[in-house]
């Protein structure tokens, strides 16, 4: 017979362990996976709205610069930003030059992406978006600091030396590739992305704000601190976390109508709904189980001090 | 006004061409010889040259941030005066000195590599402690070093606009894509995705409303929560626009009182007001200890590093 004190419903509230918690956000958050489809009645904010007109509004033919300093470890988030704003620019003949100065790992990432929507435009029987002609992957610049006040400088300058290799021939300067021909000053690109989920957001913001319009995809981690460059004007447009993603998929989807009554017509019939749709379910219930937690835990604290007193 | 590497003079040559390689042997002989040298010279003497090295690398930055910039400044265009002459150079020279930085940064990228390799061949010739883990470690780098570097000529070659389609693909390619898509980044996420693990047992355990500051905080993560889960703003919203006034048209008045009572606004609020406030403030702190620290680098205050 075991002499431990019985426990009460106070205590057996603030005493569930950890592996039945586990258990229990497995289960949670793996449902919505197996039900595709789910449509969560949403309302995009309106950093996401404004990044989505920005975007739309950028001419046809331009080159956009755009830093991709995301790997694997954000992909929930950042892959679907960044398959998100590449859909957009493919889809309207905006060319993109990127490069990053954060992760050695993340041209590769990048480059990955693009495969995955090369394969689905592929598989749908639609022109992809060629390397050399559409886009240049130019890699990995060792120093944020550094690469970002020589860009400001002078960008063919700080894109010096780099080379790519146009369909059947050999490698040639970046600069004689359709996406940078033109490109004299940062005053030729329209446009700055930056996907991260580290502090580049700070260095790109301290050298490259008043060069060129910057727009920034980050982390729902990385969103607070980013929020302060959207509310004082410095961005032209932001997407925080999933829920950036997945407002970003429904204007894509749906459209959106501006303050002054213009429309910007999204692309209905293709495919736009794709990580944020996805995952954005596994969101509702994993914070719905965070919250539940919490309120668990304090209910039985509160009904033990009831006891006590 | 060219500055060092910038022109066709003395300090470059033609991309690929053997003067160059050349030029960068000597060049890394030479930094290698500086480097041997200023180690076994006198503390004094090698503290004064990391200074004035330290300093004059500062000056160039301070100087290109406080300088007037040449404004209009097209390719051949020459200097007004000596104040734009200046101006020229210290232009001329970001990209010369953000190629020393890139370079600097990509040999500590190095340095962590031979670090690496040193360590785990030790550990792994003598046999120590957890040595099979050194040799997987080591093995991992050796096929990652291989394979990558083999689909990265594959991707330089004339045939790389052909591997945009996994159907070309050869079997060096697909290895490749599985080392590094296949197992590094799905762990890479995997490693990640264990943190909603710990802020869930973390938040059950240690979130507890004990007192007034507690309260608010609690009340303040709750609502931004909710806010992004966009079915329950939603539903926010629209029992908010039926409390609502509605317009001629038979829309809700958006400028309605009871509108700033929505979750989205709410949410927005606390967004606009407590947090960019807050954060700018945290920030603006940040930013004046780390130029306090970045002046005493600069001039060499710090004690320790290589200048003792």
């Amino acid at each position: 017979m075991s002499d431990a004190p019985k426990k009460n419903l106070g205590d057996k509230l603030q005493s569930i362990s950890k592996p039945v918690l586990f258990l229990i956000l497995i289960l949670a958050t793996s449902i919505p996976l197996w039900i595709p489809g789910i449509t969560v009645p949403n309302e995009p904010e309106k950093p996401a709205m404004d990044l989505f007109a920005k975007v739309m509004a950028l001419p046809e033919g331009s080159t956009v610069l755009v830093e991709s300093d995301w790997t694997n470890s954000t992909r929930g988030e950042s892959g679907g930003q960044f398959k998100a704003l590449f859909r957009i620019l493919m889809r309207r003949h905006i060319k993109a030059c990127i490069y990053t100065a954060a992760d050695p790992q993340a041209p590769k990432v990048a480059r990955d992406a693009l495969r995955m929507l090369n394969d689905e435009q592929r598989a749908k029987h639609l022109p992809t978006y060629d390397e050399w002609t559409d886009w240049l992957s130019i890699g990995f610049f060792p120093s944020a600091e550094a690469t970002e006040v020589a860009i400001a400088s002078d960008i063919r300058k700080a894109f010096a030396g780099r080379k790519a290799t146009p369909p059947g021939g050999t490698q040639q300067d970046i600069f004689n590739s359709p996406v940078l021909e033109k490109i004299r000053s940062l005053k030729d690109v329209p446009a700055f992305f930056l996907l991260t989920a580290s502090n580049t957001s700070n260095v790109v913001i301290e050298r490259l704000y008043g060069k060129v319009p910057l727009a920034m995809m980050v982390t729902g981690v990385m969103g607070p601190e980013t929020q302060v460059y959207y509310d004082s004007g410095q961005l032209i447009g932001l997407s925080k976390g999933l829920k950036g993603v997945y407002d970003l998929e429904i204007l894509m989807e749906n459209g959106m109508t501006m303050k002054d009554g213009t429309r910007i017509e999204g692309f209905k019939g293709m495919v736009n709904r794709d990580q944020g749709s996805l995952y954005y379910p596994t969101l509702h219930v994993a914070l719905t189980l965070l919250i539940l937690a919490v309120v668990v835990g304090n209910v039985g604290m509160m009904l033990n001090r009831r006891k006590a007193k | 006004m060219e500055y060092l590497a910038q022109a066709p003079t003395f300090w470059n040559g033609a991309n690929g061409s053997s003067e160059l390689w050349l030029k960068i042997a000597v060049a890394f002989v030479v930094g290698l010889l500086i480097m041997f040298g200023l180690m076994s010279v006198p503390a004094q003497f090698r503290r004064a040259v990391v200074a004035a090295a330290t300093f004059l690398a500062g000056l160039t930055y301070i100087l290109y941030w406080l300088w007037p910039e040449p404004i209009g400044r097209q390719p051949g265009t020459l200097p007004s005066g000596s104040i734009e002459g200046v101006g020229f150079f210290l232009d001329d020279s970001q990209q010369v000195i953000g190629n020393f930085y890139n370079i600097l940064s990509g040999l500590l990228l190095g340095l962590g590599v031979y670090s690496i390799l040193r360590i785990h061949t030790r550990k792994l010739v003598r046999q120590q402690q957890d040595w099979a883990f050194s040799g997987v470690l080591l093995l991992g780098m050796l096929l990652m070093i291989i394979f990558g570097f083999w689909d990265f000529h594959d991707h330089a070659g004339p045939g790389a606009a052909l591997l945009d389609n996994p159907a070309n693909w050869h079997w060096q390619n697909y290895t490749a894509d599985f080392l590094f898509d296949g197992l590094l980044q799905t762990m890479d996420a995997g490693m990640f995705s264990v943190i909603a693990f710990y802020i869930l047992s973390a938040a059950y355990r240690a979130f507890r409303i004990r007192s007034i500051e507690a309260t608010i905080l609690l009340a303040t993560a709750v609502i931004v929560m909710l806010s992004l889960m966009g079915a329950i703003s939603y539903l926010s919203t629209k029992g908010i626009n039926a409390m609502s006034p509605t317009l001629a048209n038979g829309q809700p008045d958006t400028g309605a009182f009871i509108q700033n009572f929505s979750l989205a606004n709410i949410s927005q609020w606390l967004q606009d007001t407590l947090q960019t406030s807050s954060i700018r403030g945290i920030d603006f702190g940040v930013g004046i200890g780390a130029l306090a620290m970045a002046m005493r680098l600069w001039l060499s205050l710090e004690r320790g590093g290589v200048s003792q």
